[in-house]
């Protein structure tokens, strides 16, 4: 019971009289105690700067290589290096080398959203208030959403502003002028994309780790066949072969070949070097090699539709009480 | 004045009806929800609540319609479910100012009134500790803890003394008692604890197989048929019986110096009777109360022969 040397002098039961707020948008309320629980784990701090390593890399090399040509005697100004990279590639190529760390960084915060609130019975605390099953959905969909979004879009931009302000000369802007706004559509991609799938898994099991097993098993194990379609799409490429278009299309069904698909469907290229300069398999031209874009078309529904599936699998399994019927 | 009004209810899980044509009157107060495991004292919190639609029938609580208006009722309601629940990773005052803000209250008023809910509560300085480490005492506590704190008009307790020590029964029991006498809160309890009900309810709800069996205030239906009273004597008399009948009532129990009782007439009417053969017999009257069942033997009475309970306004 109640200790006399309690700091709060009045013990005594005391009804609440403050305002309460209307009982519509509680999924707001849901959302920012998930990103609360999110940004308190290191591991969300630590990958999430880890994922945006490939663009600090291409911030160095790029500092470095303007340097060196405007001190070069050679460069008269006009470097090689800048006039043959495709600005918007770079941007591909960093989404695509940030996936494996995005999906990390929605293991450590997503995969246990619903399993262990279905361990702890947590149910039964949210919607014995004023919550109603969507607003649990939409605030455990947005407290993953939400950080993955701005650890995707907040290097990207970054570096988007570092290129306009420093690169102009070497048709930053000019290349695609619609640049920017094609960067802000893929920006979500990665967050509605795990956002969906991590609600989905986690819906199904009581236990956060094996959520996360799970998922990281569809991950690993889809990303395992793209692969494959990749060294065959690579070996019907040699000698100016053409690899079958169902491989093309198979490339892309992984959780990061649908999102780097999405991301070249909207950024409309197949995808390029790492830099200028560095050469594909066997000595040959990178770009030769790589897998052309999906249609928007069939991509985009397709990831449209595996979220809605996800998503809808969790609001199926989400209930206040199990009904035997 | 009536904190819930059940009309006709019926609630079906498949083919088993777990609440059949229910109807009942919840007052204010603290009632108890009584009946044996499996009777539908849950099935009715929930659905009181709107986790479970109802087949037939229509519920009205503090005024909102069940089924219509769930958001507003579960603002103004609390519930301390049965089993074990919390929200993971957090310290209890983090769970019950979450709790607070989830119920609509800003995030500065729900952190205040989660301290002072969990003091109240008795979760002292634990308070600060995480949730997931706390004893089954401790985590009834915080259950409810985080119902109060919204500071709700009516507060729904499904077996709040689940899993308890003897201690710590006495303690959850004090809680609610005290906050359901005079704090302005009406407390539902749901229990098959008959000592627990009666300890803490003034009025109960008895439910079996879905259906009303009985309902009114505790001493109501503790009360027997043709109200009897106790007598207690001085000594053992044997001519007290008889002059006990040749007044015309009836002896229904006589064990040494004790005596049950019945009279025609008003309990005063009845004490007057019953000193005047004490002084025709020749002895001493030390005591003398209206009988009563205790709580054990109404319930039996009422859910095995609920048409032969004593009092017709009880039965449904």
């Amino acid at each position: 019971m109640s200790s006399i040397a309690s700091p709060i002098a009045d013990l005594t039961y005391r009804n609440y009289d403050g305002p309460l707020e209307a009982p519509i948008h509680r999924w707001w309320a849901i959302a920012k105690m998930s990103i609360r629980l999110a940004v308190k784990k290191k591991g969300f701090w630590i990958w999430s700067v880890i994922s945006a390593y490939w663009y600090l890399v291409m911030i160095a090399v790029f500092y470095f290589v303007d340097t060196f040509a405007q001190n070069s005697p050679i460069g008269n100004g006009q470097n090689p290096f800048f006039s043959q990279l495709v600005w918007k590639d770079q941007f591909l190529n960093a989404f695509s080398i940030a996936q494996l760390l995005l999906f990390i960084v929605a293991l450590l915060i997503g995969s246990g959203t619903i399993a262990n609130d279905n361990r702890a019975n947590a149910l039964l605390v949210y919607l014995s208030k004023p919550c109603s099953k969507l607003d649990y959905l939409i605030g455990k969909w947005f407290g993953i959403f939400l950080p993955i979004m701005l650890v995707t879009a907040a290097p990207m931009l970054l570096f988007y502003a570092y290129g306009a302000l420093s690169y102009r000369q070497y048709g930053f802007l000019h290349d695609d002028p619609w640049l920017i706004l094609k960067l802000l559509a893929i920006i979500p991609i990665p967050g509605i994309f795990h956002a969906s799938l991590s609600i989905g898994i986690s819906s199904l099991f009581n236990q956060g780790r094996l959520a996360g097993a799970t998922y990281a098993g569809l991950y690993f194990f889809t990303l395992f066949f793209t692969k494959a379609m990749q060294v065959v799409h690579i070996a019907s490429s040699v000698d100016g072969g053409v690899a079958p278009s169902l491989v093309d299309k198979l490339y892309y069904a992984s959780c990061d070949g649908l999102q780097i698909g999405l991301a070249k469907a909207i950024l409309n290229t197949s995808g390029g070097p790492l830099f200028p300069g560095m050469g594909g398999p066997m000595g040959r031209n990178r770009t030769a090699f790589a897998v052309p874009p999906p249609h928007l078309v069939w991509v985009l529904p397709l990831f449209l539709g595996i979220c809605a599936a996800c998503v809808f699998l969790a609001w199926s399994r989400i209930r206040a009480v199990e009904v035997v019927s | 004045m009536g904190v819930a009004s059940i009309r006709n209810l019926t609630v079906k899980y498949g083919s088993f009806v777990a609440l059949d044509n229910f109807s009942c009157e919840i007052q204010e107060g603290c009632t108890g929800l009584l009946g044996p495991n499996g009777a539908g004292k849950t099935t009715l919190l929930k659905t009181i609540l709107g986790f479970i639609a109802p087949t037939a029938g229509s519920a009205e609580v503090l005024g909102y319609q069940v089924g219509v208006e769930g958001k507003d009722i579960r603002q103004r309601v609390g519930l301390m479910p049965e089993q074990d629940c919390h929200i993971p990773g957090l310290s209890a005052v983090q769970f019950v100012a979450y709790a607070g803000e989830l119920a609509g209250m800003p995030d500065d008023q729900a952190l205040r009134r989660a301290h002072e809910v969990l003091e109240y509560c008795g979760l002292g300085e634990a308070r600060y500790r995480n949730v997931e480490t706390y004893s089954t005492g401790m985590k009834q506590r915080i259950k409810l803890a985080q119902a109060l704190v919204h500071g709700p008009r009516l507060l729904l307790l499904d077996e709040p003394t689940n899993g308890l020590d003897p201690a710590g029964r006495e303690d959850m029991l004090d809680l609610v008692q005290s906050i359901s006498h005079g704090k302005g809160v009406n407390v539902l309890v749901s229990s098959h604890l008959l000592p627990d009900i009666e300890r803490v309810c003034d009025q109960i709800v008895v439910v079996l197989g879905g259906k009303l069996r009985a309902q009114g205030k505790i001493k109501d239906l503790k009360r027997i048929q043709g109200q009897p009273v106790d007598i207690e004597l001085r000594e053992p008399n044997e001519r007290f019986a008889q002059v006990v009948i040749a007044a015309g009532g009836e002896i229904q129990l006589s064990k040494s110096t004790s005596y049950r009782v019945v009279f025609p007439g008003s309990p005063e009417e009845i004490a007057a009777t019953v000193v005047k053969c004490a002084q025709e017999a020749g002895t001493q009257v030390r005591g003398i109360a209206l009988a009563e069942r205790s709580l054990e033997d109404a319930f039996l009475d009422v859910i095995s022969h609920p048409q032969s309970s004593n009092d017709p306004e009880l039965v449904s």
